[in-house]
């Protein structure tokens, strides 16, 4: 269990990254949502022990991550936003190398680990190849790998499936459901998808605030029956938008669909839908009426 | 677009803090440079103005060379740039050209290269208006002597290294191989510059393929005297016009190289082949082992050092790097400084030197370079966070890089030794000492650089980014560099100092080994201090800013870093203490400036004394006991004085030579002590009656000398373990105050407030006669008894009487045969000796069995001197001649009375395998033996001109025995490199040059000019006519008192021996004024005649100018029968001998040019005039021609 209270981290320019941040994570797979500056990545490396906030506890189990990061790193396994690779280096040595960084001693229990994993995430036919030539997603699903070395019982994986082509996300988002249940999965998105598809808890952070956490079939109930829809033209859009909370505009066959969040019908053409996650997704994000993005 | 892109370039290339950077940094040097008299760049010569117009343009042509490096920055970045940031593809969709593209960025980035390199002669502007520059070494300052360099010379070489490091830049697309590629550069063109040097022949190509200008300057400015180094600039003009065109020619291609291969798209990746067993399956586990933190300690620890020294050594720029630095010092060894051009054998402990010298640059930029790369890779790669958020422990970070860096350059240690085997192996040198290179060189040097290394890696960690880190790596090495010439000179606080630690073959590692290893432990624990701050410091996840590190480090202090941070500070405390206890309370510690000071100081106080009369020595008794494995020697000694003056003599003035200052006991019979200047280390004795003209006294005294403790300028040198040298100036009280010991340099004279030039009595001051110039050393007759341990020889001047060995103490006891001067020496050392006989002299050589391959060499040299000074010079007064090795920590031969020490490190290591070379060992041998007349049998006053009887007569001596033995037509090869040397002294002359009846003791006059005017003197006037003057003046001042002998009687001499006018002319020429003579063969042509012989005519120029002291020269008329030849191969040649000789006549030559018609019976292909160089010839290359 990963218990947050109140975290706060302000970077020295002034900017709140992290504000008053308190969380409860059990095992299982917890996705948090947000938009991209909204704190999720300082949130993920304070967790993963490399900054440390201003103020606030974080433990995880009975380790004070805080006070005593060394013990959290010994059972942690962490998948950055954005990492890069040694040059003329091949998977399978820089595997082998991350493993005795995290402690494998034995040889052979290394090439059973390296072994493993690199047939999980299904690089084996690369692993000689330099890391420094992999593409996108090879260097991805390395980076998974290497976080699934030894077991760990805290995972974090921060923004994996961007850039990823659809076929290889699914294989993704299947390595990390077959994780075991007494591991907590973090897994930080600002796609909505991933954490409707995966996860049983969730939280939705923005401007360094979480402003909802729950079971996402809870919260989607929450809004049952408040989520309107209705198809216009781009033109009418202002007027729309002056006149009701509009959650989210899209294009569907050139013209536009709207969605608005109302406790009453608000009449106008607009008809009911059941609501789902992203749409809770945005309107947690913007609780009141503001003028809707125009389509360009 | 193209002046747009320019533009742009500019702007965004000036906004770089590299610009600012570099502007600072090589301002402050020239400016450090021009304003500081300790600092120089170049040639620290003090009658050439600093501010002078060479002096400005050889500082900036060498900041040039610098600048390579930052030229290198500017351009590579405009290539690199645009990929590194990813940036790229944008601005290759835009309108842009090639041509604009590449050649638009370089004009800008190369415009503020030129900009740049502007702090240069800014710099030395700035120093020039310092009010504390001593305004002696300094001219006008005129606009043309600092920018004319800059835009001949500087530019062209700023324009080549742009160019050529731009077009590296485009094919490798890579900044750090662009630095190997400059690097590579500058080693090709240290190597090939040294080959050059090596052959005088290949001048001037030397000169036109120096792509820095150097050869070609130095060529052209090769006998510039001070004043017109002072007021010229260099020419514009033929081979230095010629070579900045050709260079400026390569940059050209260069640039146009780099235009045909640049191409916008991106080169691909290579791809790395895929290595065998992709068939394989993998093996799996359905469940992971666990990690075990604690049994992975220690295997983590070997697998990260494996992995980061992996990761340098696979990189392409260190293979580079080490082979950079080996070559390097390939080269250092393989073209060592051999004298007179003849090669020296490859000893080891030579080699070893040649190492530690060339080797000390490459291991510095590879432990520089790679601690960044180390310390900062994993940061640079965005790896830091996976990283950084496994298990590792911080010090596991630390210590396996620095373990890393550590085994990389002991690696490169171990490639040196291989070179220098190979080296060995190829010259057939078989005396390899593995345990030399292990103890001397291997395991001194891999501390040496880990305490490096340590250092660079710890200034990363501390920096804010890499080139912070680098750039202070720069400011300690420039400050380290500068601690010394300002007077910081402690061992102890200049870290990784380890003192002097001088190799040779006779006393091995004993000066300075073990102290060093002392030192090295001190520093060592320094560097653990530093390494636990950087671990306690060191960057975890994505906190960089400082303070937050140091509050982390402060609170892990008190964990196991802190235990053995506090342990080094023991070990470092303790250490320094002995070592402070050693350098500072067992020996007096005294900076170079405070020994200056005294210096001055006693200059001040007694040189009003030097002209009183003091008493002198009749005869010198001596006990010398020497412990040389204590280093300890102990002295008794009686002089006998007598009253040799007309007038009474009250005061008695001794002075205590500086290694001699422990006295035990000293005493004048009949005087008191006055005045005891411990300071300056004289003490004054007042004769309770003053002693009479003829009467006499007796000096006792007991001195030690002892090496205890360390010294913290280095140990001794002269009393060792195996190799003992002393002479009398290290052991007896001096009597009287001579100018010897005083300050000669004329801008540290005045920095203390002494007059300039302590010159010496003119040659018109007959006073001056009344004293000779060995501090008036009196003819003694001498009984040294000298004991040693006994497994040593002891060896004094005089006949070995008595020599018997009991308790572990060899004593001999050595009596003089005939009057020798008071100048003395004792040597002790395992020595083996090798003695014959010649004509009842016993000649020996004493020498380290380890160096016998030149002694028979020796004593052929000695045994065809003495026949030959025996028969022409009088009676050689002792019934030996001995040459004693010792330790080549200096590397001269001197000559005592019969006693000749000869360095190790000249002569006995000589390679004269190849009978091509010089033969210098007979030639230094033949000279010492001549001082045996020239010094020990007259001994000239101390005036103007004394060294001419002494030196120049000695060289005279050996140049007869070199003509006898090898004729004289091979000895050109001789003559032109003493007469080279000659030439290229002048320039350095720091007061005035003089005339050989003059010399003011100046080496360069009375070796090298006076070989060649004596040789041409005896071809002239006759060899035995001029021997039979020299006997007369030998017989006249043999073992004489006052009045001393003086050049004067040596000119007199001369002229008594000329027959008519011309020779009369050729004398005062020679002796008596500076004169230049001009020969040059201009052309020659040959054609058959009918008879079968053939009819030669050889156009020539020939012409004569005087100059004075400072270097200006007026033409003078000449009218001289000069030498005419016609050869069948080019004289100086190795091959050359009598039978290439057609013709050598001489003929009458005016000034202007003459054609000779001459016959022969076969064809010439050599023409000369003075083809033997006998003349002083301001250029020695052109008097000779090939025929056509």
């Amino acid at each position: 269990m990963l218990v947050l209270e109140s975290v706060t981290h302000t970077y020295p320019n002034g900017v709140r990254a992290l504000d008053d941040v308190s969380l409860t994570i059990p095992a299982g797979m917890f996705g948090l949502l947000g938009p991209n500056g909204a704190g999720k990545s300082t949130l993920m490396r304070t967790i993963a022990t490399l900054q440390t906030p201003r103020s606030g506890t974080v433990r995880f189990g009975e380790i004070d991550v805080i006070a005593q990061p060394e013990r959290l790193r010994e059972t942690l396994g962490y998948l950055p936003q954005d990492f890069g690779v040694y040059p003329r280096v091949s998977a399978y040595a820089m595997l082998d190398h991350l493993a005795v960084l995290k402690g494998i001693a034995g040889r052979g229990e290394r090439k059973a680990t390296v072994e493993t994993l690199l047939d999980q995430v299904n690089l084996w036919g690369a692993r000689h190849k330099a890391i420094a030539g992999f593409s996108g997603g090879m260097r991805q699903r390395f980076g998974i790998a290497q976080a699934l070395i030894g077991n760990p019982r805290l995972i974090i994986v921060d923004e994996p499936t961007a850039g990823l082509d659809p076929e290889e996300r699914n294989r993704f988002l299947n390595l990390l459901a077959a994780i075991g249940e007494n591991v907590v999965v973090i897994l930080s998105t600002h796609i909505v998808e991933d954490v409707t598809d995966l996860c049983p808890r969730m939280a939705i952070m923005g401007m360094g605030r979480i402003l909802a956490q729950g079971a996402p079939a809870d919260m989607i109930a929450q809004l049952a029956g408040t989520i309107w829809a209705r198809t216009l033209d781009r033109a009418d859009l202002p007027a729309i938008a002056e006149r009701h909370r509009v959650i989210s505009t899209r294009l569907s066959g050139g013209r536009m669909v709207v969605h608005v969040v109302s406790a009453d019908d608000p009449g106008e053409g607009f008809a009911p839908i059941a609501g789902g996650l992203e749409d809770v997704y945005f309107a947690t994000l913007h609780p009141t009426m503001q003028p809707a993005p125009v389509a360009a | 677009m193209f002046a747009r892109v320019a533009a742009f370039e500019f702007r965004y290339q000036l906004r770089s803090p590299v610009f600012w950077a570099v502007l600072a940094l090589f301002f402050l040097l020239t400016f450090g440079a021009m304003a500081s008299s300790e600092i120089s760049i170049g040639d620290p010569n003090t009658s050439v103005h600093k501010n002078g117009a060479l002096s400005l343009a050889m500082t900036q042509m060498i900041m040039a060379v610098f600048f390579m490096f930052v030229s290198t920055a500017f351009v590579a970045n405009v290539i690199v740039r645009d990929d590194e940031t990813g940036f790229g593809p944008i601005i290759r969709a835009t309108r842009i050209t090639r041509f604009d593209y590449l050649f638009g960025r370089f004009t800008g980035a190369f415009a503020v290269v030129a900009l740049a390199f502007l702090a240069v002669p800014l710099g030395s502007f700035v120093g020039t208006l310092m009010p504390w520059v001593d305004p002696e070494t300094l001219g006008p300052n005129r606009l043309a002597f600092y920018l004319q360099p800059y835009v001949t010379i500087v530019l062209p070489t700023l324009l080549l290294s742009s160019a050529l490091f731009f077009a590296v830049a485009t094919i490798t697309r890579s900044v750090m191989l662009t630095y190997v590629g400059v690097l590579a550069f500058l080693l090709l063109y240290g190597i090939s510059r040294a080959v050059m040097r090596a052959n005088p022949d290949l001048r001037e190509i030397a000169a036109l393929s120096d792509s820095f200008g150097f050869g070609a300057v130095a060529l052209i400015t090769r006998y510039w005297t001070g004043a017109e180094a002072n007021s010229q600039t260099v020419p514009l003009a033929g081979i230095v016009l010629v070579n900045r065109l050709i260079w400026s020619a390569v940059a050209l291609v260069a640039l146009g190289f780099a235009w045909w291969r640049f191409r916008f798209a991106m080169p691909s990746v290579a791809a790395r082949k895929p290595a065998k067993g992709d068939d394989l399956a993998p093996q799996r586990v359905a469940a992971l082992p666990m990690p075990d933190q604690r049994a992975a300690l220690w295997p983590r620890l070997g697998t990260q050092i494996g992995f980061e020294m992996g990761l340098i050594v696979r990189s392409p720029a260190f293979f580079v790097l080490l082979m950079v630095g080996l070559l390097n010092s390939a080269g250092a060894m393989l073209l060592p400084d051999a004298m007179y051009g003849t090669p020296t054998y490859p000893a080891t402990f030579l080699l070893i030197k040649a190492l530690q010298g060339s080797f000390a640059l490459a291991p510095l930029i590879i432990a520089g370079f790679y601690a960044g790369e180390l310390v900062w890779r994993d940061r640079d790669r965005r790896m830091h966070e996976i990283i950084d958020a496994t298990a590792l422990p911080n010090w596991a970070q630390l210590v396996p890089k620095y373990l890393a860096l550590v085994a990389v350059l002991f690696a490169t240690l171990l490639a040196g030794v291989v070179a220098a085997l190979l080296v060995q192996l190829g010259k057939g040198f078989t005396a390899f000492h593995f345990a030399e290179y292990l103890l001397w060189f291997v395991l001194p040097g891999a501390v040496d650089m880990a305490l490096l290394g340590g250092l660079a890696l710890v200034l990363q960690v501390l920096a804010p980014n890499k080139y912070v880190g680098w750039g202070l790596l720069l400011v300690y090495f420039v400050v380290s560099s500068v601690l010394d010439p300002l007077g910081w000179q402690h061992p102890l606080y200049q870290y990784g100092s380890t003192g002097p630690n001088p190799l040779s073959d006779m006393n091995g590692d004993g000066v300075g080994g073990v102290s060093g290893w002392w030192f090295r432990l001190y520093w060592t624990s320094f560097l653990v201090i530093l390494l636990t701050l950087a671990h306690l410091l060191w960057r975890r996840g994505t906190e960089t800013r400082f303070a937050p590190r140091a509050r982390f480090a402060l609170a892990r202090l008190r964990g196991g870093a802190g235990l053995v941070g506090a342990l080094a500070l023991l070990v470092m405390a303790a250490t320094g203490t002995w070592l402070y206890h050693q350098t500072n309370q067992l020996n007096q510690y005294e900076t170079s400036l405070d020994t200056d000071r005294h210096l001055a100081e006693f200059e001040k106080r007694y040189l009003a004394l030097e002209t009183a009369p003091e008493p002198s020595v009749s005869t010198i008794r001596l006990n010398v006991n020497l412990y040389p494995q204590q280093r300890l020697m102990l002295a008794t000694g009686t002089y006998a004085l007598v009253n040799r003056t007309a007038v009474p003599i009250r005061d008695v003035h001794l002075v205590l030579p500086e290694h001699a200052r422990d006295v035990l006991a000293l005493a004048i019979s009949g005087a008191h002590l006055v005045t005891d200047d411990d300071v300056h280390f004289v003490r004054i004795y007042r004769f309770d009656r003053p002693l009479a003209p003829g009467a006499g006294a007796t000096m006792v005294f007991t001195v030690r000398r002892w090496q205890r403790g360390i010294n913290a300028k280095g140990d001794d040198q002269r009393l060792v373990a195996n190799g003992t040298f002393l002479d009398n100036s290290e052991i007896a009280p001096v009597i009287g105050i001579h100018r010897s010991a005083m300050l000669s340099d004329p801008v540290k004279r005045r920095k203390y407030g002494l007059p300039s030039e302590l010159r010496m009595a003119k040659l018109e001051d007959d006073s001056a006669r009344a004293r000779n110039y060995i501090d008036n050393a009196d003819w003694v007759a001498s009984d040294i008894t000298l004991s040693t341990d006994a497994d040593q020889t002891p060896v004094a001047p005089g006949r070995r009487v008595s020599d018997s060995t009991a308790h572990g103490r060899r004593t001999a006891r050595f009596v003089s045969t005939a009057p020798i001067l008071n100048f003395w020496s004792i040597q002790s050392a395992r020595y083996a000796v090798k003695s014959r006989m010649s004509d009842g002299v016993q000649l020996s050589v004493y020498y380290d069995p380890a160096h016998p391959y030149n002694v028979d060499r020796m004593l052929n040299a000695f045994d065809a001197g003495l026949r030959y000074y025996r028969a022409n010079f009088g009676p050689y007064q002792f019934d030996y001649a001995r040459i004693v090795e010792f330790p080549g920590y200096q590397t001269f031969a001197q000559a005592f009375a019969g006693t000749m020490p000869y360095s190790e490190g000249i002569g006995f290591l000589g390679d004269f395998r190849n009978p091509d070379n010089i033969d210098y060992a007979t030639y230094v041998a033949a000279h010492e033996l001549g001082h045996q007349y020239w010094a020990h049998q007259l001994i000239p006053a101390d005036r103007q001109g004394g060294t001419l009887m002494t030196e120049t007569l000695a060289q005279y001596s050996a140049l007869m025995v070199m003509k006898h033995r090898y004729g004289e037509d091979k000895i050109r090869r001789f003559l032109q490199y003493e007469l080279d040397s000659y030439l290229r002294s002048r320039g350095g002359e720091r007061l005035e040059e003089q005339p050989l009846v003059r010399v003011e003791n100046q080496g360069y006059i009375h070796y090298r000019k006076g070989a060649v005017a004596l040789y041409l003197l005896q071809d002239r006037l006759g060899e035995d006519r001029v021997n039979a003057m020299l006997r007369t003046l030998l017989a006249r001042y043999r073992f004489q008192g006052p009045p001393f002998a003086s050049s004067t009687d040596l000119t007199a001499g001369f002229h008594a021996l000329a027959r008519n006018p011309e020779e009369a002319q050729l004398v005062s020429d020679t002796l008596e004024r500076i004169t230049l003579y001009d020969f040059k063969a201009e052309h020659a042509q040959t054609r058959k005649l009918p008879n079968g012989q053939w009819q030669t005519t050889l156009t020539v120029r020939a012409g004569k100018a005087y100059a004075d002291g400072k270097g200006k020269e007026t033409p003078a008329p000449l009218h001289q029968a000069v030498d005419i030849g016609l050869f069948t191969e080019k004289p100086g040649k190795a091959a050359f001998g009598a039978g290439n000789v057609l013709m050598r006549q001489r003929y009458p030559v005016t000034d202007g040019v003459q054609t000779f018609t001459l016959i022969t019976a076969r064809k010439p292909r050599f023409a000369g005039i003075d083809p033997y160089n006998m003349f002083i010839d301001r250029n020695s290359d052109d008097n000779i021609v090939s025929v056509d």
